[in-house]
């Protein structure tokens, strides 16, 4: 028994210390990153892409499901993003109320024989809509038969996209003006790369060969936040406030530490895990060779990136996947615990999904730094906390019923845990700060803060139980009544 | 008596310390560490919070201000109304001293604003902020920053002088056109094109690094908006050139500037065993359309790859000769690739002046399928 | 007296246009985005001479409001200046009935002519 408890005290200890030390290397990580983001915005200048012909081409896809309330001001804002070479695509996903019918009002759409080439399978298109007016000749409308997930909707639109690249999102995000401007670069500037010439000048073609090794941008990503207390006018975000409510608050922190110290960090270590379904721009000759969405996916925008990162290691190709630490869009957190624990069991049970379909990624070398970190990574700090956490607390209360507790250590253990996640959690919205002064006024940032204090005792553990059902839900493959709504996890905007 | 307990905790700490196991002690040393951290995270948002209000709150007058004066002073300067060129007009600079131009941040301000101003108009006016610039002495400054160690310093300035169209001697932008920083590098490169008086497009001939897509978009705005450039007959570094990034940032300059002399190099590049390049001067044909080309380009259809076939087709529709109506024709029908059949489809509608039978015989017998490419095609309200 | 409205974003461009076209000929109106502009012109009941407008905007784009324009029974004509000189753009633009197109930056002159001109058609 002893030595059970030793090993298991031993084990959960170097856990635990790899755990925050894996933070601090993020923390440390994303600050360098953050230094050379500002560093490049100082001379960058964006907006030379509005005037080149060389600037590429982007296919915005939207899926929509039952958002007739919002669809209108929603679409006219991503019509009216600053980009000169772009399309957008809304696939309706089978809406059963008003959605289609507004939109072909709107935009005075007539219904056309497009050219669709189905390189992923979806459910049946029935109709593709384009505007009889030129002044929206951007906007595609796709009406398709319902999916039951946006990860169908979504390869309609691929399938639909002309462009190269398509920035993936959600129809009742709200996107700010320069995300395509923004998101783009990474694409074209990668400078990761090696040249050399090798051997003589060819004689047929006077060249001398040149061997690059370069990289392949995939995919990027850019920071989410909750758009739950900011104003909002037909689609345009005017004034940036910390949601009001205690949970989307927590999640707004929650959000802000994920993407600008963790995913901000992965990027310098050019081993980014994911890249958010609401936000994100692919190669779309690459997402369509990896398969596309996997429509029974629960965790279809983590699943497509690892997917994306196997084909590229199976054929030998270089490749990253980059973040930004500017918040780029904002969307609807689920404003109450109903919808919340419906949000983060999916997710959980998207996790679980990950780890056993990409079993064999996992520890395989050949995966490079996907098989040995990324992965490995999600199984212990991500996958496998939750579970370590709830044993930890059982072994606790054993150990306390049979009076073998030393208080003080237990104590001091404790403080250092919680002090220590505060800090990271502080650290993270100072690093947000340094990206750009989000909020208007410094008592709403320290308002933010200061949730670093409630979090480990309130929102923390409610992560861990709705993780744990997720995994639970998983295991017994319990079937989710959910249908339609699982992507519709957010609450309805108020207009 | 509390105070007497304040000052035996710190004994009390320590006896803990000394006697807990070693996890407990790097709890403890850490347990320090976090409140320092978070103190500093807490310290450092309240000053970038601070310092940002402050830098608001003086540019929000600042600003203003600056504005005015420009106005006044150089657009409504009554000599600007009578067409005198911008070097002959005397600026009336006493306004100016109103500014707190002893400050650098006001200095910066003032120069973000004349470039600011620049970018939406030119002639004699943009010269006239330009002089505006140069007699404030804010070069100076500018030149400051070329000497600083900090890289983004340097790219600042260099960005700096050239929207402002400032000359440089060229012993201070070549060492930086090697540089090991990637974008210092760029950046001088840009300002050598735009401001050197010897050879602009010398580099073109001793970079070895591919351009990347970032900055030929950069190139092609400078090369294309500098007033008074030389431009070269792109058909040498098309030739010569072994970085292939350079042969493909010349075929697009040779689109924009329609220079037909640079064909025979073009087509010559044809042979190339780099497909990708191939396929670029592909479309450089297309776009120049060359119908001297049409011929080559369909006989070397069958042996190219995928991209280069598209290229081909969508070529053959800029062309639009009506040569190829049957080529296409063929393409269209026996094609097994959507793609293709879809640039096939595309390129009979472009060339629908001589192909309008063709199109109603295909519209009548196409199968169900390839009527909807077609129609796709046809649809005015379909761009891509 | 001619009214004008302008539609732009940028700040400083207002007043540099305010300065080209002098206060005794033309009466310029301002708006920044193209919800405003929509709202102007339904209030003023598109009581204006001329439009001069950026592509780019929040709400609504230019090509918006020139389809918008160009539909009511009395045409406005409408100038676009823009520091987006995609070719696609300019052949969008006049597709939609613009009668101008300048690229930023603006020469002053030109932009005095050609609104002269236009005014001068329609008058």
């Amino acid at each position: 028994m002893d030595t059970i408890k030793t090993f298991f005290e031993g084990g959960v200890f170097i856990y635990g210390c790899m755990m925050l030390l894996m933070y601090a290397v993020l923390a440390i990580q994303s600050y360098r990153g953050i230094k050379l983001f500002r560093k490049r915005s100082s001379f960058t200048d964006y907006y030379q892409l509005l005037e080149s012909p060389l600037t590429p081409g982007i296919s915005v896809i939207a899926p929509a499901f039952n958002e007739g309330v919002t669809i209108i001001s929603n679409v006219r804002s991503l019509l009216t993003l600053n980009y000169t070479r772009f399309e957008v695509i809304i696939v309706n996903d089978g809406s059963t109320d008003d959605t289609l019918d507004k939109l072909i009002h709107e935009f005075q759409l007539v219904e056309v024989d497009f050219a669709y080439n189905e390189r992923i399978k979806t459910q049946p298109v029935k109709r593709i809509f384009k505007s009889v007016n030129t002044a929206y000749d951007k906007l595609l409308v796709i009406d398709k038969v319902n999916g039951k997930s946006k990860a169908d909707a979504s390869n309609a639109g691929i399938n639909a996209a002309s462009f190269d690249y398509f920035l993936c999102t959600d129809v009742d995000c709200i996107i700010e003006r320069d995300t395509l401007l923004r998101m783009i670069k990474p694409f074209m500037a990668e400078d990761y790369r090696k040249v050399k010439e090798v051997g003589e000048p060819c004689p047929e073609c006077g060249y001398v060969h040149i061997e690059e090794d370069s990289m392949r941008v995939i995919a990027t990503g850019a920071t989410l936040r909750i758009a739950n207390s900011c104003e909002v006018d037909e689609g345009v975000i005017v004034r940036v406030r910390p949601p009001e409510k205690v949970l989307p608050r927590f999640q707004e922190m929650e959000y802000i530490r994920a993407y600008v110290l963790g995913k901000m960090g992965w990027s310098m270590m050019n081993s980014v895990p994911n890249v958010s379904g609401g936000l994100g721009l692919f190669d779309k000759e690459i997402a369509i060779k990896a398969g596309g969405y996997d429509h029974a996916s629960f965790a279809e925008d983590m699943d497509i990136i690892t997917r994306m990162n196997a084909y590229m290691i199976d054929n030998n190709l270089k490749y990253a996947i980059r973040y930004i630490p500017t918040t780029q869009c904002w969307t609807e957190g689920p404003p109450n615990m109903k919808v919340f624990s419906r949000q983060r069991t999916r997710w959980g049970r998207g996790l679980s999904e990950i780890i056993t379909i990409h079993r064999k990624i996992l520890f395989n070398p050949r995966y490079k730094k996907m098989g040995m970190i990324v992965l490995p990574y999600n199984l212990f700090f991500e996958f496998l906390a939750p579970i370590i956490e709830f044993t930890g607390i059982i072994y606790y209360i054993y150990l306390i019923a049979t009076h073998q507790v030393n208080w003080l250590y237990a104590l001091i253990l404790l403080i250092f845990v919680y002090l220590y996640s505060v800090m990271i959690t502080t650290l993270a919205v100072c690093w947000d700060q340094l990206t750009y002064g989000y909020y208007k006024t410094w008592r709403e940032v320290i308002g933010l803060a200061l949730m670093a204090f409630l979090e480990p005792l309130i929102y923390h553990p409610l992560i861990v139980f709705f993780a744990l059902r997720g995994y639970w839900f998983f295991l017994t493959g319990k079937k989710t009544s959910w249908g339609n709504m699982q992507r519709q996890g957010f609450g309805k905007k108020k207009t | 008596m509390a105070l007497l307990q304040l000052s035996a905790f710190p004994s009390t700490i320590e006896s803990i310390f000394r006697n807990a196991p070693l996890a407990i002690q790097i709890a403890m040393v850490f347990i320090v560490v976090a409140i320092t951290g978070t103190a500093l995270a807490y310290y450092s948002i309240l000053r970038s919070r601070y310092r940002g209000y402050r830098r608001d709150k003086k540019l929000s007058v600042l600003l203003p201000e600056i504005d005015n004066l420009i106005i006044d002073e150089v657009l409504t300067n009554p000599d600007m109304q009578q067409d005198i060129p911008a070097d002959q007009v005397p600026l009336n600079l006493e306004p100016f001293q109103r500014l707190p131009l002893d400050r650098p941040w006001a200095r910066q301000a003032l120069t973000d604003r004349i470039i600011h101003f620049r970018r939406n108009v030119r002639g004699n006016m943009g010269n006239l902020l330009r002089n505006l610039y140069i007699q404030l002495e804010l070069d100076k400054d500018t030149m400051k920053k070329m000497k600083s160690r900090r890289w983004e310093k340097k790219v600042q300035a260099l960005v700096e002088l050239t929207s402002l169209n400032m000359s440089i001697a060229d012993v201070t932008i070549l060492p930086l056109t090697n540089s090991r920083n990637r974008e210092l590098r760029a950046a001088a490169r840009h300002a050598y094109i735009k401001l050197s008086k010897n050879e602009p497009f010398k580099f073109f001939d001793v970079v070895t690094d591919p351009l990347l897509m970032w900055d030929q978009v950069e190139l092609f705005r400078i090369i294309t908006t500098t007033e008074g450039i030389a431009i070269p007959n792109f058909a040498r570094w098309i030739t010569y050139s072994g970085n292939k990034s350079v042969v493909s940032f010349c075929l697009k300059l040779v689109v924009h500037y329609n220079q037909l002399a640079a064909v025979p190099a073009i087509i010559k590049l044809l042979d190339t065993r780099d497909h990708y390049l191939r396929a670029d001067a592909i479309n450089c044909l297309g776009k120049l359309k060359v119908a001297e080309a049409e011929d080559q380009l369909v006989r070397i259809y069958t042996s190219q790859p995928l991209h280069c076939q598209i290229e081909i087709l969508k070529a053959i529709g800029r062309i639009s000769s009506g040569r190829n109506i049957d080529f296409l024709k063929t393409e269209f029908l026996h094609s097994t690739d959507f793609d293709l059949r879809k640039s096939a489809a595309k390129s009979l509608v472009k060339n629908e002046w001589f192909a309008k039978q063709v199109i109603d015989e295909l519209l009548a017998t196409s199968s169900p399928e390839n009527l909807r490419i077609l129609k796709h095609c046809m649809n005015p309200l379909i761009k891509y | 007296m001619s009214k004008i409205l302008l539609i732009e974003d940028d700040e400083i461009m207002p007043k540099i246009v305010a300065r080209i076209l002098p206060a005794t000929e033309y009466q310029l109106d301002h708006v920044s985005n193209g919800k405003e502009a929509l709202l102007k012109l339904e209030a003023t009941n598109f009581d204006y001479d001329l439009i001069i407008t950026d592509i780019m905007m929040p709400y609504a784009n230019g090509f918006e409001i020139l389809s918008k324009v160009k539909n009511q029974s009395r045409p406005i004509p409408v100038i676009i200046v823009s520091n987006a000189g995609n070719e696609d753009m300019i052949m969008e633009g006049f597709k939609l009935g613009a009668d101008d197109f300048l690229k930023k930056p603006i020469l002053p002159a030109e932009l005095l002519i050609r609104v002269k001109r236009l005014l001068m058609k329609n008058t």
